[in-house]
């Protein structure tokens, strides 16, 4: 095994806004940015065209639009995005099984043992670009360095449509001029702390003794300092299965009291069982997320006895889980989620396992309306409470409204 | 309505009514209890729509008549009154006066008009029945009831007639089982077996419990069972549905048997549980030749063991169980010795007295 490991960084340049521009040619050399409702909404990507003007990812579009009057404002197409992140992915399996997704469109790759067969990393990294650029027709950013946060600040100075390898013995010397905003780990509060120490790049972390700054910021410290000199023995997590399953919704208005968020929760509830119907999957642990109108996140969660996949029996938990939530004040967001998914199932085992189980009359109940939706689409039928009350669609129109159910709903979950 | 009583005739009542009555429901007058004055006595109905009692007390009568108030408060008053005797007077409204010495209570109540009719069970031929037998019946199989409402079929015993004249009384919650069969003489004319919701069976229980020797009647009509004692009577609604076919999960004879000191196991496994990693009460079981090694083991606290003397001699297994399961069955076990039985890592784990597999219960195991 070689002494350095060779690690790729790999981005896609303003993912979401390149396919929109690849699949839509008056676009292309436009300044396009896709995100959601011009008051409410935020900006999901921008391309490189409208950047210059300030705008930038989660920005609240009312001020991406002061910023860039000019802007074509498209919506997100969480399906078309899925597809060619699924393309993008093939591509780096080719390549080496060590795949870390972050998101959709970027991820770790160790290429330690692929040289043999692919030639230096800088070459691996040349030949997967060009890969995506020839067979996904978007453009894509490489990092190349020995360790993975070398490589992702490596891809960014690179970007657009670039590449920058940092050989190990340049580490440092790469780091050093840098703000230490770009160490990992260094929010903004951690970044004033460390201003007002007088340390504003990373190289002036790296001069001073790791002991003292152990002694000022406990163990965090002495963090900060290895990676300042590019110390991450942070291995490549290949992907796994995904964790969760979930649906989630911004309200167009902020709503009060359990009333008027039932039928928000039992819809999302309901989607949730579909959508681990569809994967095949149940689920015992249902979470229940609450965003206030003042941003404060609460989540809850609710350990059921049986695993399942029925949507109301998740509402039934999600309802006991209000019960644990200040119902008192303004809210912005609720969610669901079916959370620990594919974990063994671990521990008690059950008498009637083996037994040919009369299927339950709520899976039978579920069996019919999926059908019925696959036919008639989800207004077709629905329950009482929910009936003309809430915003049905398709599940494609459902990703729309929301990144996060998108990136739940695709085959691509497992890459959230 | 205006009567006399004992209050502890009055508490008595009360306090049966307090597991029946509905604190948490949309209907208010199910949290109350149904007072009516006759000439021959007082009686006091609780009644939640599934389970209903009736029981009946001597008392003074100056003036027939009825009225329904709230069982929490009247309890509350009735248990505090400072005389041995207590009076209700109806007044206008439905306000109940209630008097005690130099205390007086006005409280709300409804009009007894509206307080929901008990099914008239007449049709349910009465079975006399050994109230010390049902009892110990229940007590041998409540605590595996599920409380998954999920499953409902599984949330009351399973009351089956079997040949002979005999009873057989099952419950499970989907990961051990409890069965136990007696005698409890009589024809209960079912075509088949029977489940009692968990409820019931707790209020049966206690009613068994306040005069195990009364004489007891106990029956069951289409949907409902009737049970009869002295003074009282209840009435429940049924579980409709189909209990499993639970002789299939009951394994014939386990490959493994071994037999222990009752109670050293039950301590051993209460031990050891102290440290078990999570709330699954997890414990893990080696046995070996002659001996039953029990240990714990949790990231956080530490580990634990204990050891057995055990007769037992065949090839070693090591295997998970929720210890609660086990000391459930182990402490009411009437025997000194268990005979425990046991297949595979994967396979239930089989509980019973020495020679003796009419109180049988069956666990499975955990992955450990």
């Amino acid at each position: 095994m070689p002494v350095h490991r060779a690690i790729l960084h790999v981005d896609m340049d303003a993912f979401y806004a390149s396919v929109e521009q690849r699949d839509d040619p008056s676009l292309r050399g436009k300044p396009v940015i896709v995100g959601g409702h011009p008051k409410r909404g935020v900006v999901t990507a921008a391309s490189y065209e409208v950047r210059p003007f300030g705008v930038r990812s989660a920005m609240p579009m009312a001020r991406a639009l002061r910023l860039a009057p000019h802007a074509i404002v498209v919506p997100p197409r969480f399906a078309a995005y899925a597809e060619a992140s699924e393309e993008v992915f093939a591509i780096f399996e080719s390549v080496t099984p060590l795949v870390e997704p972050l998101s959709l469109d970027e991820a770790f790759l160790d290429v330690t043992e692929s040289q043999a067969l692919f030639g230096p990393p800088a070459e691996i990294a040349r030949m997967i670009r060009q890969r995506i650029a020839r067979e996904v027709h978007l453009p894509a950013s490489a990092g190349i360095a020995a360790v993975k946060f070398v490589a992702k600040i490596a891809s960014d100075c690179a970007k657009p449509n670039g590449q920058r390898e940092v050989p190990a013995e340049e580490t440092v010397s790469f780091l050093a001029p840098l703000p230490i905003s770009r160490l990992w780990g260094v929010g903004p509060k951690a970044e004033e702390a460390l201003r007002r120490d007088g340390l504003l790049t990373i190289g002036d972390v790296a001069a001073r003794d790791p002991r003292r700054l152990e002694d000022r910021y406990g163990p965090s410290g002495r963090h900060l300092w290895e990676l300042a000199h590019g110390i991450d023995d942070r291995p490549v997590v290949p992907d796994r299965e995904a964790k969760s399953i979930g649906a989630e919704d911004t309200f167009e208005e902020d709503l009060e009291g359990e009333e008027a968020l039932r039928p928000h929760v039992h819809a999302q509830a309901l989607r949730v069982g579909r959508r681990l119907r569809k994967a095949g999957q149940k689920t015992r642990v249902v979470q229940l997320k609450i965003k206030y109108a003042d941003f404060e996140l609460v989540t809850r969660r609710k350990t059921l006895e049986q695993p399942t996949d029925d949507g109301q029996t998740i509402y039934r938990a999600a309802l006991e889980l209000f019960s644990r939530i200040d119902l008192g004040r303004r809210v912005r967001l609720t969610g669901v989620s079916a959370q620990d998914l594919g974990e063994q199932a671990q521990g008690q085992l059950g008498l009637f396992d083996h037994l040919p189980e009369p299927p339950r009359r709520s899976d039978r109940l579920n069996a019919a309306l999926d059908a019925i939706a696959a036919r008639f689409g989800l207004k077709a039928v629905t329950t009482a409470d929910l009936a003309g009350h809430i915003r049905f669609g398709d599940e494609d129109d459902e990703a729309r409204r929301k990144v996060g159910a998108a990136v739940f709903d695709s085959p691509t979950a497992r890459r959230k | 309505m205006e009567f006399k009583i004992a209050a502890d005739e009055l508490k008595k009542a009360l306090y049966r009514a307090q597991g029946i009555v509905e604190r948490k429901t949309t209907m208010p007058i199910l949290a109350n209890v149904l007072i009516n004055a006759s000439k021959s006595g007082v009686t006091v109905t609780a009644f939640d729509l599934d389970i209903g009692i009736v029981s009946e007390h001597p008392a003074e009568v100056m003036k027939p008549g009825a009225v329904t108030v709230s069982a929490k408060y009247v309890f509350d008053i009735v248990q505090t009154a400072p005389e041995p005797f207590v009076t209700l007077k109806r007044l206008q409204n439905n306000y109940v006066e209630i008097t005690s010495g130099p205390s007086h209570f006005k409280i709300v109540g409804m009009a007894p008009e509206e307080y929901p009719k008990l099914p008239r069970e007449e049709s349910a031929p009465l079975v006399k029945v050994n109230g010390g037998v049902l009892l110990e019946m229940i007590k041998k199989t409540q605590f595996a009831i599920s409380t998954d409402e999920t499953r409902y079929i599984l949330n009351g015993v399973y009351f089956e007639p079997r040949e002979g004249g005999k009873i057989r009384m099952v419950a499970t919650d989907g990961h051990r089982l409890a069965l136990i069969e007696r005698e409890l003489d009589g024809d209960f004319k079912l075509k088949s077996g029977v489940i009692i919701p968990r409820k019931g069976l707790f209020e049966l229980k206690r009613l068994l419990d306040e005069a195990p020797d009364a004489e007891c009647h106990l029956g069951f009509a289409e949907n409902s069972a009737l049970f009869k004692k002295p003074g009282l009577t209840m009435v429940m609604r049924l579980i409709d549905g189909q209990f499993p076919e639970y002789q299939r999960v009951i394994p014939k004879e386990g490959e493994k048997q071994v037999t222990l000191p009752r109670l050293r196991f039950l301590e051993g496994l209460r031990r050891i549980a102290l440290l078990s990693a999570d709330k699954s009460n997890a414990v893990k079981i080696r046995l070996g030749d002659n001996a039953l090694r029990i240990t714990s083991h949790n990231p956080d606290l530490g580990e634990a063991r204990d050891d057995l003397e055990a007769v037992y001699r065949g090839p070693e297994l090591n295997i998970g169980f929720n210890a609660r399961y086990l000391t459930d069955v182990l402490s009411v076990v009437d025997a000194d010795e268990v005979v425990f039985e046991l297949g595979d890592e994967h396979s239930p784990g089989v509980l019973h007295a020495p020679g003796d597999r009419s109180y049988t219960a069956v666990v499975m195991p955990m992955r450990v």
